[in-house]
C-alpha cells in the first residue's frame, strides 16, 4: 500500500506541471487586469504601460510562467521605463512557496488572501455535506426498506423537486420568505446577508444562525442525488444471498441493516463523497455570492472577474492538489472498506 | 464498521466544524453616546464655479419621527449605520486604487484637500480656502497652485497633518518601485515646496487647468509610511493599505475581513468634532438581488448602484432614492479610423440619420422608467455643455432623407441599405449589462426600420475595455458602434478620448481614442482647454468642443447615468456628491 501511495504522488507531479500551465495559459485570456482595475473609467494609456512593466504584465507568457514557477530573484526588472533593467526581483516562485502576491489587493501574499476565506467555505460546506449525508442516509436507508410506501414516494417527490430547482432560486426564494416577508408579517426572522449582526458581533450563535439558509439552500438541492443514490444500492445489496442467509440466522434487523447492508452499499458512495470534497474547497459560487458568505467560491469569482492570475491560480492549484490527494485517500479507504480490493 | 462508529465519525465531522469557527470578535461596545463637540465651522469656500445647467440636487431623506421616550432607561446602544456595498475595497491605500467601491470611503476614514458639495461646488476640507486667481492662491500664468492648510488638522493618532504629508504622498505616487494606480497629475509637477509647515506650493511644468478635480485625492501619513518605504524600498506591501489604522477622517479604520465586512469607528480627534455615528459597517453582498434584499429588511441602512427596474419596488419599501450626477453619460462612440471599420461612418450625414433614427427618449420612458434623461453630449449635467445643444428628436423620416442624400440606398431589394457594392451593416458592441443589451435590441429594431442592419456583440467587461495590446475589440477598432458609459475627470471635464495622439496602435498599444478619430480642429480646442486655467474662458472653449461634438455625432449620448443611493428612513441628515459622494458623513446621524 506504501509503495501505490508514493508511486501516485510521483505520478501526480507531471500532472500538477500540465495543469498549472494549461490554467496559466487559458487566464491569460480571461481579460487584462490593468483594463479598469475595477474602476468605472478605462486606465490612462500612460498608466497602463506603467503598470504593465511594475507588475511584469508586460514580458511574453512563457516568461510570466517562469517567474510564476521558479521566481524572478535571479533577474532583474525595469521599473522606471527607461529600458534598462535595475531593480531585482523579489519573486521566489511557486516551486519554493511563493505562489505571488494578489493584483487586485495589491501586495497581499496569494496564501494570505485564501488563507482568510478557506475557514469560512469549510464552516459552510462541511456542515452542508454533513447534512446532506445525514440526511440523504436516513431517507435513503429508510427509503429501501420501504419501498413504494407513502413516505418513500412523498420523500422522492421532494428530492425531485429539489433536484430540479436552480440553486439561486431556492436561495432567493427562501431570503425573501424567511427573511424579508417573515419581518414584514411580525413572525420572528432570519437574517438575510453575511455571517454575524454587527451590533452583536461575531459570536459562534450568531454564525450558526446566519449559516442556516445557506447550508438549507446547498443541501436541498445535493441531498436528492445522494439520497436516490442509496436508496439504489441498498435496494440492490438488500436482495443478495448474504443478507436473506443473516435474516435466515436470525440476526437483529438493525443489525442487517446497518453492519451487513449499509457498509456493503456504502462502496459507491465513499467514490461520489471522495470527488466531492476536494471539490468543496471552492466553496458554492453562487449561495456564497447570495447570501454574501466571504468563502472561497466568492472569492473565486471576484478575483476571475478581475483577472487576478495569481489568485486564481493559487486557488485552482489548491483543488487540484486536493482531487489528487482525496482520490488516494479514497482507493485507501476503499481497500478498508472491502478487503477484496489490493494495491500493488 | 458498527452504528456507534459511525455515529462517532459524524460527530467528530461536526466537532471538526465547530473547532473551525473562528474566535468571536469583540462586539462592538454600547457606547454611551455623548453629544458631540461642537464642531469648528470650516471657514466658507471661495467663489465656485457656477454651474450654467445646475444639476438637480440630491434630496435628503426627511427624519423620521424620533421615538417616544419611554420610562424605563433603556441602556445606550451604539450607533451603527450599516452600508451594504456589491464590491468590496481591493485597497484601502488612496494611491494605489481607483476602484469607486473604495475611493468613496476615503471620505469616511481619510481626506481630500477640498471635497465636492451635493451641487458639486468645491468645500475645503484641509486647506483655509479653495485657491483662486482672486485670493492668490493660483498664480497668473495658471502653473502654481498655492495651498493654505488648516492650523487645527492632525491625523487620528493626534500627529498635525502638515505640507511634509502631501510632499510625502506626492513622492510616493512618482516613486518608480510603487506600483500605483495612477500618477496622474503628479507627473506634470515640476516642484513642489513647503515654505512653512503649513503652506504647499506646487509648480506645474505647463498650465494645468484640471487641478481642482485632480490633485490631492486623498493624502498618506509621512510618520507612518516613511519608515516602510526606508525599510522595504516600496509601499506596494505595506500593511497599512490594508489597514490603515491612522486617518485623517470623522471615522477611523478598525477591522476588515475579507469577503465580510469593514468598520470604522468615530475618531475621536477629528477636527471638526466627533461625528453623530459610531460606527459605519460596511458589508460586502455581491448580488444585487440581496443587497435589496438587506435593504427591505433593514440590515442595510445605505445601498448604491440600484438597476433603474429596482427602484418603484424600493420606493414602496420606504427607502429614499437619491440621484448623484457624476458625469457619467451612456453613449455610442463611432468608429471613425481612416482605414478601419465602416466606411459609412465616415459620413457625417450617416451618424446623424442614426442619432434621428434612434427614439432614445422612448428607451429612456420604458427601459429605464422615464427616471433619467436623455443625454445630447458626453458632459451632460456639468457646466461645461453649450447651453443651445438638445438632444436630437426622433424622426425616422429625416433619418431616411439623409442616408438617401448620403448615397446609401438598397439598390438590391435586401431591406438593407448599400452604397457602391458595400452593404449598410454595422456591429454594435457593448458589455453584457442586460439594460445595454435592451438597448442594444430597441437600436437594432429601430435602425432596421431606415435600412441599417445592426449585429450585436456582447462581451464581459474585462474583455471589452481591455486595450489594443491585449486585443480589446473596440481598442482595436473591431467594431463600427460601441456604447458604454464614462466620465471625464469629474468634476473636471478633461478627457483624452478624441486626442490625436491617443489613438491606438502598434506603437501606442495602450491608446484611449477608441473612436480613432483625429479632428484638427477638436484636437486643437482640447489642447487649449487643457491650459485655460480661468474657469469662464475655459467654459467658453468646452461651448465649442461640445457643439462641435454635437454637430458632427462624434458621440452619441442614450441616457444620463447618475449613481442611484438607495438610503433606509432612519439615516439622517444624509446628502450625496456626485464626486465626493460622503462628503457630509461627520453630520449622518441614525434614529435609535
Amino acid at each position: 500500500m506504501t509503495r501505490y501511495i508514493i508511486r501516485r504522488l510521483i505520478q501526480a507531479i507531471p500532472l500538477l506541471f500540465i495543469i498549472s500551465a494549461v490554467l496559466f495559459v487559458l487566464m491569460q485570456n480571461m481579460g487584462d487586469p490593468i483594463a479598469t482595475l475595477g474602476g468605472r473609467m478605462v486606465t490612462r494609456p500612460a498608466d497602463r504601460q506603467r503598470l504593465a512593466r511594475q507588475l511584469g504584465l508586460d514580458k511574453p507568457i512563457y516568461v510570466q510562467y517562469l517567474y510564476w514557477l521558479i521566481g524572478n530573484d535571479w533577474a532583474k526588472t525595469d521599473l522606471d521605463g527607461d529600458g534598462i533593467p535595475e531593480t531585482q526581483g523579489t519573486r521566489h516562485g511557486v516551486l519554493r512557496g511563493d505562489f505571488g502576491t494578489s493584483l487586485v489587493n495589491r501586495g497581499v501574499p496569494v496564501v494570505q488572501v485564501i488563507a482568510d476565506r478557506l475557514p469560512n467555505t469549510l464552516i459552510l460546506m462541511l456542515t452542508a455535506e454533513v447534512v446532506i449525508i445525514v440526511g440523504s442516509l436516513l431517507v435513503g436507508v429508510y427509503s429501501a426498506l420501504r419501498q413504494y410506501s407513502l413516505v418513500d414516494n412523498f420523500v422522492t417527490a421532494v428530492s425531485f423537486i429539489g433536484y430540479s430547482m436552480p440553486i439561486f432560486f431556492i436561495a432567493l426564494m427562501t431570503m425573501y420568505i424567511f427573511s424579508v416577508n417573515f419581518k414584514k408579517w411580525g413572525l420572528p426572522y432570519l437574517p438575510t446577508v453575511g455571517m454575524f449582526d454587527p451590533n452583536v458581533g461575531e459570536t459562534f450563535p450568531q454564525v450558526v444562525w446566519h449559516m442556516i439558509l445557506p447550508v438549507f439552500s446547498i443541501s436541498f438541492i445535493s441531498y436528492a442525488a445522494y439520497s436516490r443514490y442509496i436508496r439504489s444500492t441498498m435496494l440492490e445489496v438488500l436482495s443478495q444471498d448474504y443478507i436473506r442467509t443473516a435474516k435466515a440466522k436470525g440476526l437483529p434487523k438493525r443489525e442487517i441493516t446497518f453492519i451487513h447492508a449499509l457498509k456493503n452499499a456504502s462502496l459507491p458512495i465513499v467514490t461520489i463523497v471522495g470527488l466531492e470534497l476536494p471539490l468543496l474547497l471552492g466553496g458554492a459560487v453562487v449561495t456564497e455570492r447570495i447570501f454574501a458568505w466571504p468563502g472561497m467560491g466568492r472569492l473565486f469569482l471576484d478575483h476571475l472577474e478581475r483577472s487576478d492570475t495569481p489568485v486564481v491560480m493559487g486557488i485552482l492549484m489548491l483543488i487540484a492538489v486536493a482531487v489528487i490527494v482525496f482520490q488516494i485517500i479514497t482507493d485507501v479507504v476503499y481497500a478498508w472498506l472491502d478487503p477484496r480490493i489490493r494495491y500493488h | 464498521m458498527s452504528a456507534k462508529k459511525w455515529c462517532f465519525t459524524l460527530m467528530l465531522l461536526v466537532t471538526l466544524v465547530v473547532a473551525s469557527c473562528k474566535p468571536a470578535t469583540t462586539p462592538p461596545p454600547a457606547v454611551q453616546h455623548t453629544t458631540a463637540p461642537e464642531a469648528t465651522k470650516p471657514p466658507e469656500p471661495t467663489k465656485a464655479p457656477e454651474a450654467t445647467t445646475a444639476p438637480e440636487p440630491t434630496k435628503a431623506p426627511e427624519p423620521t419621527k424620533p421615538p417616544e421616550p419611554t420610562t424605563t432607561p433603556v441602556p445606550a446602544q451604539a450607533k451603527i449605520a450599516t452600508f451594504i456595498w456589491t464590491q468590496e475595497f481591493d485597497t484601502l491605500n488612496p494611491l494605489y486604487t481607483n476602484m469607486w467601491f473604495s475611493a468613496t470611503t476615503f471620505q469616511i476614514w481619510n481626506c481630500y484637500a477640498w471635497d465636492f458639495d451635493d451641487q458639486n461646488n468645491p468645500v475645503p476640507v484641509l486647506i483655509k480656502e479653495i485657491p483662486s486667481m482672486d485670493n492668490g492662491g493660483v498664480s497668473a500664468d495658471g502653473k502654481v497652485i498655492t495651498l493654505k492648510l488648516r492650523d487645527d488638522i492632525v491625523w487620528s493618532d493626534g500627529t498635525p497633518i502638515t505640507a511634509e504629508d502631501f510632499i510625502f504622498t506626492y513622492k510616493m505616487t512618482i516613486e518608480p518601485k510603487n506600483a500605483v494606480a495612477t500618477t496622474h497629475p503628479y507627473d506634470k509637477i515640476a516642484k513642489i515646496e513647503a515654505p512653512d509647515p503649513k503652506t504647499l506650493v506646487t509648480t506645474f511644468t505647463d498650465p494645468f487647468a484640471p487641478w481642482l478635480g485632480t490633485l490631492w485625492k486623498g493624502i498618506v501619513p509621512a510618520h507612518i509610511l516613511q519608515p516602510v518605504f526606508d525599510k522595504d524600498g516600496t509601499l506596494d506591501n505595506a500593511e497599512w493599505n490594508r489597514t490603515p489604522t491612522v486617518g485623517c477622517g470623522p471615522f477611523v479604520f478598525k477591522e476588515w475581513e475579507s469577503g465580510s465586512f469593514a468598520r470604522f469607528v468615530a475618531n475621536t480627534n477629528y477636527w471638526r468634532g466627533r461625528p453623530k455615528l459610531d460606527e459605519i459597517f460596511f458589508r460586502f453582498v455581491p448580488d444585487d438581488a440581496s443587497q435589496i434584499a438587506a435593504i427591505k429588511s433593514g440590515e442595510g441602512d445605505l445601498g448604491t448602484f440600484f438597476a433603474y427596474s429596482d427602484v418603484p419596488d424600493l420606493e414602496k419599501a420606504g427607502v429614499t432614492m437619491l440621484k448623484a450626477y457624476s458625469g457619467y453619460n451612456e453613449g455610442i462612440y463611432f468608429n471613425m479610423h481612416p482605414t478601419k471599420g465602416h466606411p459609412a461612418l465616415k459620413d457625417q450625414n450617416v451618424r446623424l440619420a442614426i442619432a434621428y433614427a434612434t427614439d432614445r427618449a422612448s428607451i429612456v420612458k420604458d427601459l429605464l422608467l422615464g427616471l433619467t434623461g436623455v443625454a445630447a453630449t458626453y458632459w451632460d449635467n456639468t457646466p461645461y455643455v453649450d447651453p443651445s445643444i438638445k438632444p436630437y428628436p426622433y424622426d425616422p423620416q429625416k433619418a431616411k432623407d439623409l442616408l438617401d442624400e448620403a448615397g446609401w440606398i438598397d439598390s438590391n431589394g435586401d431591406d438593407v441599405r448599400d452604397k457602391d457594392g458595400v452593404e449598410l451593416v454595422l456591429k454594435y458592441g457593448t458589455t453584457t449589462r442586460e439594460i445595454r443589451k435592451d438597448t442594444q435590441a430597441v437600436i437594432q429594431q429601430q435602425l432596421a426600420a431606415v435600412g441599417i442592419k445592426v449585429e450585436l456583440l456582447n462581451y464581459d467587461s474585462d474583455t471589452y475595455f481591455n486595450s489594443y495590446g491585449a486585443g480589446g475589440p473596440a481598442a482595436t477598432f473591431q467594431l463600427d458602434m460601441y456604447e458604454y458609459s464614462t466620465s471625464p475627470n469629474f468634476p473636471d471635464p478633461d478627457t483624452g478620448e478624441w486626442l490625436c495622439n491617443n489613438i491606438p496602435s502598434d506603437e501606442l498599444p495602450s491608446g484611449n481614442n477608441w473612436a480613432g478619430l483625429c479632428d484638427p480642429t477638436l484636437d486643437q480646442l482640447f489642447q487649449d482647454e487643457m491650459v485655460q486655467v480661468d474657469f469662464n474662458t475655459r467654459q467658453q472653449t468646452f461651448y465649442k468642443i461640445t457643439k462641435y461634438i454635437f454637430d458632427q455625432v462624434y458621440f452619441l449620448g442614450i441616457w444620463h447615468d447618475p449613481d442611484l443611493w438607495g438610503v433606509n428612513e432612519r439615516l439622517l441628515n444624509v446628502k450625496v456628491s456626485g464626486a465626493t459622494p460622503l462628503y457630509n458623513i461627520w453630520e449622518w446621524d441614525l434614529t435609535q
